[in-house]
């Protein structure tokens, strides 16, 4: 064994025996989580009475201007290319 | 002359997507009032499903600005699954090259980091390895050990502050404004028990973890690193957030 493989089997060796509360921090550590509601693959009861909706809008011109969070994303490149 | 059934249901398909087919309306279904349910029920479901597979695109740019984005999808890109939850694994190519994100350039980051985060949730939560599982292994052989990556888990990387984008697009986020300039983003998106989640690496651990998922052993995945990484706290970070895959 070479002097790095062995400082590379001691340094992985020594992760498996860190205190177990070190370890569970891995749990702990701020995550952003996402839970989501599950999606039912029919969606009838909404669709079916959007799906009657007299209103056509597919010729519609595109609303170019988006109005989300974007306004609050700043500064940096803010165009492609 | 009616339509052959292969043709009849091409033409209904294409009449769905937004595109009137006068033949179709004229000789089999003359009710276009009816057909045009079909459309908007079907384009309804679909905007749905890709607005909740991308809360935070939408949360971007607002729900009229997505819904025409989605449209746009939809017209050129039906499922080829019947679950909808696996709908919309090109929409991140899509919003990339669409000329109505080109003020974006971040939109299709957040959009590969949304699809990141719904394949995670959906990935079975157990088949982690976890430190136990390595303890009786004597340690010369840990180097050569080839790890693979647990279900769900991803590394989605951007030039953008990804993960402030997404943090002031939750519901409630202060209207702190995010600098698009802070510096670009490597993160790890994760199944948790309840739920997908995302961590953000360290260039060296990101190097780690890619080499891993390439198929690399620990020592070659190592070797990829910067010199100031620390094998040991990233190998037990890793392991602590179940990222890597239990040994078949």
């Amino acid at each position: 064994m070479t002097t790095t493989r062995i400082a590379i089997a001691s340094a992985l060796a020594a992760a498996l025996v860190l205190p177990a509360a070190t370890q569970a921090q891995g749990n702990m550590e701020r995550c952003y989580g996402v839970a989501k509601a599950g999606k039912n693959d029919c969606q009838t009861a909404k669709s079916s009475c959007a799906g009657t909706s007299k209103s056509d809008s597919q010729t519609d011109a595109w609303i170019s201007v988006p109005k989300g969070v974007c306004d609050k994303l700043v500064g940096g490149k803010t165009t492609a290319g | 002359m009616p339509l052959a059934l292969r043709d009849l249901q091409k033409a209904f398909a294409a009449h769905l997507s937004g595109e009137d087919q006068p033949a179709l309306v004229a000789e089999i279904l003359p009710a276009a009032q009816r057909l045009r349910i079909h459309r908007h029920h079907m384009l309804d479901s679909l905007g749905s499903a890709l607005a909740a597979t991308f809360p935070t695109v939408q949360a971007v740019v607002g729900a009229d600005f997505f819904r025409r984005l989605a449209r746009a999808f939809i017209g050129q890109s039906l499922p080829s699954q019947p679950v909808l939850a696996e709908y919309g694994a090109g929409f991140p190519a899509f919003v990339a090259g669409h000329h109505a994100a080109r003020d974006l350039p971040y939109l299709a980051d957040v959009a590969r980091l949304d699809w990141a985060l719904n394949l995670a949730f959906h990935a079975p939560a157990d088949g982690r390895l976890a430190a136990a599982d390595l303890a009786a292994l004597p340690a010369d052989e840990l180097p050569s050990l080839r790890l693979g990556l647990a279900p769900g888990t991803v590394l989605v990387a951007s030039p953008y502050p990804l993960d402030r984008i997404w943090a002031a697009s939750q519901p409630g986020a202060a209207a702190d404004p995010v600098d698009l300039a802070a510096g670009g983003v490597r993160l790890l998106v994760l199944r948790r028990p309840d739920d997908a989640a995302f961590v953000a690496l360290s260039a060296g651990e990101a190097a780690f973890i890619a080499g891993l998922g390439e198929g690399l052993s620990l020592e070659e995945a190592a070797g990829r690193a910067d010199t100031g990484f620390d094998l040991s706290a990233c190998f037990a970070r890793l392991l602590g957030l179940g990222a890597l895959a239990a040994a078949q």
